[in-house]
């Protein structure tokens, strides 16, 4: 029964999350300075075409009706909600109209997913398995130096990471390729082998960049845990090394640590954004930058609105799950 | 057990890192990613990075692309430019339009024979009828605007000839429905594929098009697209007027930051530049011998880009409403740390209205050097320096830039006639007798106020725009003004200053590749575009409402090109502009577009132009009969 | 403190050099280090400039130690306040239970789940430009304060049930004296690593931010720094002391303030009575 009402007012606040969420992100843009109008108009207007005041004004009329933006803030707010819930679609991207959105998010998502799920993950067990070792056994030579090499590497901003493996493996050595470029048709070995092969930089820089700090978090985690008094009667009972390691100090160590990645998921975007731009990467968060710098709303209201309900719900999922974590949480 | 354990964790990430680079596969250098031979595949910069709707190719839609090649080798236009001579010339159509009456409102244009669409069938007039009508009946399009205040009606003579009657006045038609500079939006589609599909939502993949290549592959992912010459290139605008295009293949290819496509050009895998920096350019220049820019020696950029760069003031906000003000800040500016600053010194520098592109530079810049030099302000005091080419060449050489021409005429090709002083003390006296007041080093306004001014500056494209911004603001506060730079990007950039908010700005109102640049002139300064500020602007976005200057706009406007009046009266137009100062140029655009020789033969360089290096441009297919494949003569 | 102790010294001297660099040197400039062309460009190292000058005519030293004391007060402004407000909250939440911890959760979810990177592009686009560097920190400090307030929620529930608070609560201690007594030490070498992590998180969005050409560029940081040498090309043209020394600074002043931190973690410790560790 109270297992059953924390779930109920967990979907609650879940709902309430996105809700906000997603307003904030509708209305912000739209008290830009810049208009998706204007900056189509720019952008047609900068190639030197020539007009007249009033073939400019035509073509702004057109092209305020055709990017539905006509209409007061609380019409076109309440449309957006009936058009991403009722229907299912984000409308047409104003940047590239009249492609819709849904069809550019579809080809550009599973990329993003496929580099920084893996890449997070991977940094996350290997950073958090260096943890445990360094502060659990921080007298060992091999975990000290892993330790060290873990307090070089991570305070290194992203780029600089990117640019520096860049530099050494793709100009120096050039054993990456310069260009992202997949070939072969999907899912065929030539494809998977070719998009793996050009994602292990973006990947590496991730990596590189995620796993100091889950080194640095579990070692300041597991060395006050190593230092608790269960531990230390673990020890007088007798109880192996190892054991204690994963069965006492992982255990307990392990909780915020997974919070800490059910979270990270959010950072997926912003990982994403330069990373993708400086391997020219074909994912979410280059489109979601170039959203930004063109007005594209109908486009930033997709790619925000999915991240938004992605992470909300693997949150979510974890909250639902603490307990089976620990089970020494009883809810509420 | 767990240190076994953590010795593995060890050694699989170790071998991770080694062992997935070794399995992977690089490419031979004579393929391309591709697939296609690198000896007859061209590969070219892509200007405006990823396109990420790449199979978007319906030329009217708005969120279309055409910078990746689509309209640099795939669409033809009716009437294109050259970029060597300054001159329009017939692209699809076989004659400049050929005015019926003196109204300048009825023409007749015919189309030049022979030429087929891309799948074989003819191009005629039937085809231009179906693309007339098409847009007039789509509202949809953002063309639509444009065409339908354009054509009033149109007979349709024969295959080859249509008579075309205009709403207004056309003058000027082979502008409005073809190429001044970029490219030209009025773009033939074939009947027999577009009548059956609902234009407005046709996504138009593969295009069938009307250009010496078609677009034969793209990435999904919009990082490159391959074009494939036409084996009929015979029946194009392009093979009828040159001959037959060189490369087999045309990639244009987005590698990513500006790192990344230097590092490609070191390695071959690039052959055509867009716009790169000095500094990078330096790179590029030691690390590949066969690198070449538009010159041989310094400056090797190309000066001839048609849009010159300076600040832009809001014309009706005060303190700039004010003539003596705007002259002020131009004294307070050191044009030759700017220079530096900018571009290190490889500017040309533009102190009127059009850009200082060598064919305006010869008809205005240099014909009213005498002038500028002789003008007076009010009280006798002479602003124009006509040394800094001959100054800027002295700081140059003694940073150790070699290859500076010695002779003055030379020095002034070069680095432009001459500039406003920098003179402070002047400023200062300009600008307290306007009741501006110095305090403690700071510039306070007739209201007693502290003078801020916040300059507009792109962020992270057009970079020149972008620096001089950070130049200017830093030689502004060194004068005492608390002048910072705000980057923006493109859409809030662009926005802000058609409506007319914004204080100062790096926009670049001054444009122009011919000598009659009044189509521009008009649309950055008549008064009649003049709106409130808020509202967006059709033209005139500084807002500068001169009876003068618009004045002599309207005496220019019924007038052709080449009638005897033209270039008099648009030189009036220039000496009232220097008077009035409602903008502050500086410098004309210096291009960085290096190419990368070790594959081609006859790519455009100033030893060898036949087009200048416009890449961007519809005027690019031009180019491709003059590029050949080396070794094969 | 003990001999055993040396990585608190060793932090504690690197920082020193730090607060000399960005904290007092700056004050004895003889020119202001962000106007350009001031100097010829591109000068080597010298006694005259002691890391050469940039491409902008600038000295590179003087230059690094106006941005060190700029990265220095968003880092520091950024995590002191996120951890604090992130700590409180969390505790808050998890001890309290029931309608201030719905509240404080739903707001920490919402600004984890919106992506902040996005927003703070449109933030200094609505800014126009003028966002000053206390600006982008205040922002920073939004986006900031729920990832420790989760974390310490967590904590707070399992230490809840644990036995030492069972029994302090049996003893009649109020909640805040709990808190106060016997859960911060727990919980001081975990806010101390997150503080070092928000430091450098808020160095590191502010670069970020200033690579895309969004931060208060005219501002000497050490992320602007980079920005304009990445901008000059110094990566591949190789003026490694222009590009070299913001790198270096970041990564030294975080290697600083971690010995720092887990100094003070080992000092903490061993006040419990438990050994070094």
């Amino acid at each position: 029964m109270q297992f059953a009402k924390f779930v109920v007012t967990r979907i609650i606040a879940y709902i309430l999350v996105i809700w906000i969420g997603i307003t904030v992100v509708f209305f912000v843009p739209r008290f830009m300075p810049s208009d998706p109008v204007e900056a189509m108009l720019g952008r047609i207007m900068t190639r030197g075409a020539y007009m007249e005041a009033e073939q400019v004004e035509a073509m702004r009329a057109t092209l305020t009706q055709a990017f539905g933006l006509e209409g007061t803030l609380a019409e076109q707010y309440f449309g957006f909600f009936q058009r991403t819930f009722v229907t299912r679609e984000f409308g047409p991207s104003l940047s590239m109209f009249p492609t819709p959105v849904n069809e550019l998010i579809g080809r550009a998502l599973p990329w993003t997913l496929a580099l920084l799920l893996s890449s997070t993950i991977i940094a996350w067990i290997v950073g958090n398995a260096i943890g445990l070792l360094a502060g659990y056994k921080s007298r060992w030579i091999s975990s000290r130096t892993l330790e060290i090499i873990a307090i070089f590497v991570y305070p290194i901003p992203y780029y600089i990471t990117a640019l520096i493996l860049i530099i050494l493996f793709i100009h120096i050595n050039p054993i990456f390729p310069l260009f992202f470029s997949v070939q072969g048709e999907a899912w065929s070995w030539e494809f998977v082998s070719s998009a793996v092969y050009n994602s292990v930089l973006p990947a590496l820089s991730i990596v590189i960049v995620g796993f100091g700090w889950w080194v640095l978090s579990m070692k300041a985690l597991s060395s006050s845990i190593s230092e608790e008094d269960f531990v230390y009667f673990a020890k007088l009972k007798g109880a192996g090394e190892g054991r204690i390691m994963t069965a006492y100090v992982l255990r307990n160590a392990i909780l915020p640590q997974v919070t800490v990645l059910a979270l990270q998921i959010g950072a997926i975007f912003n990982g994403a954004l330069i990373t993708e731009i400086l391997f020219s990467y074909p994912g979410l968060g280059t489109m979601t930058y170039n959203a930004v710098l063109q007005a594209d709303y109908n486009l930033l209201m997709g790619t925000i609105t999915i991240s938004i309900i992605a992470v909300a719900t693997s949150t979510l999922i974890i909250d639902l799950l603490y307990p089976f974590f620990d089970p020494r949480i009883r809810q509420r | 057990m767990y240190k076994k354990h953590s010795k593995i964790l060890f050694s699989v990430f170790l071998l991770a890192l080694v062992i997935l680079p070794s399995t992977a596969v690089v490419s031979a250098q004579d393929t391309t990613e591709v697939g296609t031979p690198r000896a007859t595949t061209l590969i070219v910069d892509q200007l405006d990075g990823r396109i990420d709707n790449p199979t978007q190719t319906n030329p009217y839609q708005a969120g279309t692309r055409f910078n990746q090649g689509l309209h640099q080798l795939a669409y033809s236009n009716m009437w294109e430019i050259n970029t060597a001579t300054g001159e329009q010339f017939p692209g699809l159509a076989a004659e400049m339009p050929e005015a019926l009456n003196d109204d300048y409102t009825s023409f007749r244009i015919t189309l030049r024979e022979n030429l087929a669409w891309s799948d074989g069938e003819p191009i005629t007039t039937a085809d231009m009828a179906f693309t007339i009508d098409m847009v007039l009946n789509t509202p949809e399009f953002p063309y639509h605007g444009f065409l339908s205040q354009v054509v009033d009606s149109y007979e349709v003579v024969d295959d080859l000839t249509m008579i075309l009657n205009t709403k207004r006045s056309e003058p000027r038609l082979g502008y409005t429905l073809g190429v001044h500079i970029w490219g030209d939006a009025f773009r033939l589609v074939p009947k027999h594929i577009w009548e059956n599909e609902d234009p407005a939502t046709f996504q138009n993949y593969p295009p069938v098009v009307s250009g010496p290549y078609t677009l034969t592959d793209v990435d999904p992912n919009g990082n490159w697209f391959l074009y494939t010459k036409r084996a009929d290139w015979e029946n194009t605008d392009v093979g009828q007027i040159f001959g037959e295009p060189g490369p087999e293949y045309v990639l244009f290819r987005f590698y990513g930051t500006e790192e990344r496509r230097i590092i490609a050009g070191i390695q071959n895998q690039l052959d055509i530049f867009t716009d790169i920096s000095p500094e990078a350019w330096d790179i590029l220049r030691d690390a590949n011998p066969n690198a070449r820019a538009w010159h041989e020696d310094f400056p090797w950029a190309n000066f001839d880009d048609p849009c010159e760069r300076g600040i832009v003031f809001s014309n009706t906000q005060e303190p700039w409403d004010n003539q003596n003000v705007r002259w002020a800040v131009a004294l307070a500016t050191d044009i030759k740390s700017v220079g530096l600053a900018t571009f290190a010194g490889i500017l040309r520098v533009s102190p009127l209205a059009v850009p200082p592109v060598q064919v305006i530079h010869d008809a205005f810049h240099k014909p009213m050097r005498e002038w500028m030099t002789e003008f007076a302000f009010e009280d006798g005091y002479q602003p124009f320096d006509p040394n800094y080419a001959v100054d800027i060449a002295a700081i140059l050489a003694d940073q150790g830039v070699e290859g500076l021409p010695a002779d003055e005429d030379a020095l002034v090709d070069l680095f432009g006639v001459g500039w406003w002083k920098h003179d402070p003390d002047k400023a200062t006296e300009m600008l307290q007798a306007e009741g501006f007041t110095l305090e403690n080093g700071a510039w306070h306004k007739p209201d007693g106020s502290p003078w801020q001014i916040t300059i507009n500056s792109p962020s992270n494209f057009e970079v020149q725009s972008q620096r001089l911004a950070f130049a200017v603001a830093d030689n502004w506060r060194a004068f005492g003004i608390d002048a910072t730079v705000q980057q923006m990007d493109s859409g809030t950039f662009w926005s802000n200053y058609s409506r007319g908010e914004f204080d100062a700005g790096s926009y670049w109102p001054g444009c122009g590749a011919l000598p009659d640049s009044w189509d521009l002139l008009d649309a950055f300064w008549h008064k009649r575009h003049i709106v409130p500020i808020g509202q967006p602007a059709p033209g005139n976005a500084m807002r500068y409402d001169s009876d003068a200057l618009s004045g002599i706009l309207d005496q220019i406007a019924p007038l052709p090109s080449d009638h005897p009046d033209t270039i008099p009266l648009l030189t009036e137009f220039e000496k009232q502009f220097i008077v009035e100062r409602p903008w502050l140029p500086m410098f004309g655009t210096s291009k960085f577009v290096p190419v990368i020789t070790t594959y081609w033969d006859g790519l455009p360089t100033a030893d060898y132009f036949y087009e200048g290096p416009w890449w961007w441009w519809s005027l690019f297919k031009y180019h491709m009969p003059f590029i050949q494949p080396k070794g094969d003569g | 403190m003990r001999n055993s102790n040396p990585r608190l010294r060793v932090g504690i001297v690197i920082l020193a050099a730090f607060i000399l660099l960005g904290g007092i040197l700056p004050f004895f400039s003889p020119e202001d280090p962000r106007a350009w062309i001031r100097h010829p460009r591109n000068l080597p190292p010298s006694a005259e400039h002691l890391l050469g000058t940039t491409n902008l005519g600038q000295d590179t030293f003087w230059l690094l130690s106006y941005a060190t004391q700029n990265s220095l007060f968003i880092g520091v402004f950024v995590a002191f306040f996120a951890t604090l407000i992130g700590v409180f909250a969390g505790l808050a939440a998890g001890f309290l239970g029931g309608v201030p911890d719905r509240i404080i959760t739903l707001f920490a979810d919402v600004f984890i789940v919106v992506p902040s990177l996005p927003i703070l592009i449109l933030m200094s686009s609505l800014l126009q430009g003028r966002a000053s560097l206390v600006l982008i920190s205040i922002i920073l400090i939004l986006f900031n304060w729920p990832w420790p307030a989760r974390q310490m929620r967590s904590i707070a529930l399992s230490m809840r049930e644990r036995q030492f608070v069972n029994t302090a609560r049996f003893s009649g201690s109020g909640t805040f004296t709990i808190l106060a007594e016997e859960i911060a030490p727990h919980i001081f070498s975990w806010a101390m690593a997150n503080f070092v992590n928000t430091v450098l998180v808020a160095i590191a969005t502010e670069s970020g931010l200033a690579v895309i050409g969004l931060s208060s560029l005219e501002e000497a940081t050490l992320g602007t720094m980079i920005y304009w040498a990445l901008q000059h090309q110094a990566l591949l043209g190789q003026r490694w002391w222009w590009i070299g020394s913001p790198v270096v600074a970041i990564i030294v002043l975080f290697i600083c303030l971690f010995l720092l931190s887990t100094g003070i973690a080992n000092l903490s410790a061993e006040r419990r009575g438990h050994g070094d560790a």
